[in-house]
């Protein structure tokens, strides 16, 4: 079940009447145009003991992301493929309104939204992870923990999942005996795309990319769009309480196609990885 | 647990190339995380660790608060990437275990009767685990806990001790732990010289138990430097000697 | 009698032996003074201190603080004050004592997101701070720049005797409102001087611990050096300090804490 709840951040008002006036004047309060991301920082390798790791600083939202292979069973109806399981979470050293506990329903949301792009964009070509079809797959966890939250952690979170994976050397498992045993090689993962999520808030009547948490906090609906290396569109997900209205929603999905673009040659530059 | 290899070789190496009485590489870093009151983020031979403490303040639920003193929580949380195998993200017994063994060993040095009716908040997050992650995990909390502005006696320094091959040997590392014949980790307040936690996994004889407390003692005065150090460099910059004018 | 000027300590840091006072943010261990903070110790004949250059915001009585409306149940309105409790505002302050939550709309006279400058005029170990708006120049803050900085770099911001806020009111043609609790909001006709003002604060929020600091503000904001600042077309400057400044005398510090001869002072601010 889920509830309507007060905003946790209450913005000052004063901030509120600055942050409208700025944006009908096409700045915002930390002197970005509308459609500016901020700084973004992308360090991988750094978690030696997993597969493949990421830390992604966009602003001052910071998340960590590792990717550790197994060897399982596949999931039911997908039994020639690899399976691949995302999870997140927001660690309650990330802001002073987290408590530690379960996941709830926006951690859950944001876990779903990142997984949905990465497996409807078919990043990672899991018919290539069946050992024995049906009995014995490739098992790859992408693990997220977001550190430090200032809003859009959606993206935040994609880019350093994205990393990740394109940062992992997986291990080489063979079939002994009906086991999987692990043969001490490595491989590339195998990688067809590089999904890209971008998000964008409606303040007003403006459209705003990669929103601060108190843009946030102040904000009407808010758009998550996922573009892969075509630039066709692989998720999409419409969040908060308020609107858009059908004009602003393809505004918006031409922007993350161009923006797309911008951050997935980041991505790339980064983690050095093809394709 | 029984030994199948030497782990200390004949010219006194050990498994990653270190002298008994010398500790892995440290480096922490303060202020790392923007919204918390306090951060340190340490790296202790292949353990990284990020600590964020939120405090003093509100309590809730209300009922929780004590009228005299402050509520000190303290959780430590491995993330399921941070060990060999993958780690479910639900809190293991381990886990539990070492939230409140780090709870007991920091406590002793925070001024809690200065907060009452608050608590303070101590996130120990493990990024990647590598033997005495939770004496990395006390060092950088108590380095959090002073870039915090809490009011405290002294700063906490952990560091473990362990037989191996026989010999006691500072600082133990991951194989050590795992294939060695003792741990003692060990948590020390350096300026009031008392020691806030202290646990024994494996068997030690008299003589060996003295040895063992008293290497990982200047072991944690060892650390105490670097946690010095990084509070120094952070908040004063390159003036990091004391400054007097007498 | 031996004198520490300023020395930088972190928590447990020996700051100078002997039958010295502790005054605040230091205590007593066997025969030494011991730091229990990060910041700038000063030792004395009036007893020795350590000025934080960290820490949350602890009310004080009389202090005047900057908070945001975030919550009304029928008789007062909750008020965020960058603190580790939230103060209460009653009704009865602004109503006045007929106040009757029928007749009387709360949301309409402080909304939720409002700002106010507020006193502190109880608090203690047993309850939540309460606070009025009813002396003059309280009330709710209905326009201007609003800036948070650490509650410990407060008192450098304010300077001796208000002399560096004012040094940047004048240089910037702004009313620079500050709150004990690091709330800072300020206000000016030119947007120009504004930006230039929040630099300025901003450079001695990082820099608060470091000599030299007048100088170098000044310098950013262009005032020359020996020109004494004009104070006398200005109304008094709000800020008028209330508790200690980062390098006052130990003397002015008894003053203002009205200490007594003897008397031990546990200040976690």
């Amino acid at each position: 079940m889920s509830s309507s709840r007060r905003s946790t951040i209450i913005v000052e008002h004063l901030r509120k009447q600055q942050m409208w006036d700025s944006i009908s004047k096409g700045k915002r309060l930390d002197g970005r145009t509308l459609d500016e991301i901020r700084p973004i920082e992308i360090e991988v390798g750094l978690i030696r003991k997993a597969n493949g790791s990421a830390r992604v600083k966009l602003g001052n939202s910071e998340v960590v992301a590792g990717v550790k292979v197994e060897t399982g069973e596949p999931f039911e109806g997908l039994e020639n493929k690899g399976a691949l399981i995302l999870s997140a979470e927001v660690l309650p050293t990330a802001s002073p309104y987290i408590e530690p506990g379960p996941p709830d329903e926006e951690t859950v949301e944001l876990a779903r939204v990142v997984d949905r792009g990465i497996r409807e964009s078919e990043m990672l070509d899991l018919s290539k992870l069946a050992l024995i079809p049906g009995e014995i797959v490739y098992v790859i966890f992408v693990d997220c923990s977001v550190i430090n939250a200032d809003g859009n952690l959606f993206d935040a979170t994609s880019y350093a999942a994205v990393s990740a994976l394109m940062n992992s050397k997986l291990p080489v498992f063979e079939i002994r005996d009906r086991k999987a045993v692990d043969t001490g090689e490595k491989q590339n993962p195998p990688l067809t795309t590089v999904p890209v999520s971008i998000t964008a808030v409606r303040i007003g009547e403006s459209l705003i990319l990669d929103p601060t948490a108190e843009e946030e906090a102040c904000m009407d609906a808010r758009i998550t769009i996922t573009t892969n290396s075509d630039q066709n569109f692989a998720a999409v997900q419409k969040g908060s309480t308020g609107a858009f209205t059908v004009e602003q929603l393809k505004r918006a999905a031409a922007t993350a196609r161009i923006k797309g673009e911008e951050i997935r040659a980041k991505l790339r530059e980064s983690t050095k990885a093809g394709k | 647990m029984t030994q199948t290899r030497s782990l200390i070789d004949e010219n006194g190496k050990r498994t990653d190339g270190r002298t008994g009485d010398q500790l892995r590489e440290i480096k922490i870093t303060v202020g790392v995380i923007k919204n918390a009151d306090g951060s340190a983020f340490i790296e202790f031979g292949m353990n990284k660790i990020v600590v964020g403490v939120y405090g003093p303040r509100e309590v809730h639920p209300k009922h929780m608060a004590l009228p005299d003193r402050c509520v000190l929580r303290c959780r430590y949380h491995m993330t399921p990437f941070s060990t060999d195998t993958r780690k479910n993200p639900a809190p293991s017994r381990r886990e539990v275990e070492i939230s409140k063994v780090m709870r007991e060993a920091l406590e002793p040095s925070l001024m809690l009767e200065d907060y009452p009716r608050a608590a303070i908040d101590v996130y120990v997050e493990v990024l990647q685990a590598d033997g005495g992650s939770r004496c990395a995990g006390i060092t950088a909390a108590s380095v959090a806990l002073a870039d915090a502005g809490i009011n405290m006696r002294d700063i906490v320094s952990a560091c473990a001790a362990g037989k191996v091959d026989d010999r006691i040997v500072l600082d133990i590392n991951d194989t050590e732990d795992k294939e060695g014949d003792a741990d003692m980790p060990v948590a020390y307040m350096s300026h009031l010289e008392q020691v806030t936690l202290l646990q024994l996994d494996g068997v030690l004889n008299e003589d060996q138990f003295d040895q063992c407390l008293d290497e990982a003692v200047k072991g944690c005065k060892m650390v105490y430097e670097v946690q010095r150090k990084a509070l120094m460099q952070k908040y004063f910059g390159n003036e990091t000697e004391l400054k007097e004018e007498q | 009698m031996q004198e520490i000027r300023r020395k930088y300590v972190v928590p447990g840091d020996r700051i100078i032996e002997g039958n010295f006072r502790p005054l605040f943010n230091v205590i007593k261990a066997g025969n030494s003074i011991i730091s229990t903070r990060i910041g700038i110790a000063e030792a004395g004949r009036e007893g020795v201190k350590v000025i934080p250059l960290s820490g949350v915001y602890i009310p004080r009585v009389n202090d005047i603080v900057i908070g945001k409306i975030m919550h009304h149940s029928s008789l007062s309105w909750e008020v965020d004050i960058n603190s580790c409790f939230s103060a209460h505002l009653p009704a009865q302050d602004v109503f006045g004592r007929d106040f009757s939550p029928a007749r009387d709309d709360m949301g309409r006279e402080l909304a939720i997101g409002d700002l106010i400058t507020a006193r502190i005029i109880a608090f203690d170990r047993t309850r939540d701070p309460m606070v009025t708006i009813q002396d003059k120049d309280l009330g709710k803050v209905p326009s201007g720049e609003f800036i948070k900085i650490s509650a410990t770099r407060v008192p450098r911001l304010i300077g001796k005797r208000g002399s560096m806020i004012q040094t940047i009111e004048q240089a910037t043609h702004t009313r620079v409102l500050i709150g004990q609790n690091g709330i800072v909001v300020v206000t000016g006709r030119n947007s120009e001087g504004i930006k230039l003002a929040v630099r300025a604060i901003r450079m001695v929020e990082e820099e608060a611990h470091t000599p030299n600091l007048t100088q170098r503000v000044k310098t950013l904001l262009n005032v020359s050096d020996s020109a004494p600042a004009d104070t006398s077309q200005l109304a008094p400057s709000q800020n008028a300090p209330q508790n200690e400044e980062l390098q006052p005398t130990i003397q002015e510090v008894e003053e203002e804490l009205g200490v007594e001869k003897g008397e031990k002072v546990h200040d976690s601010n």
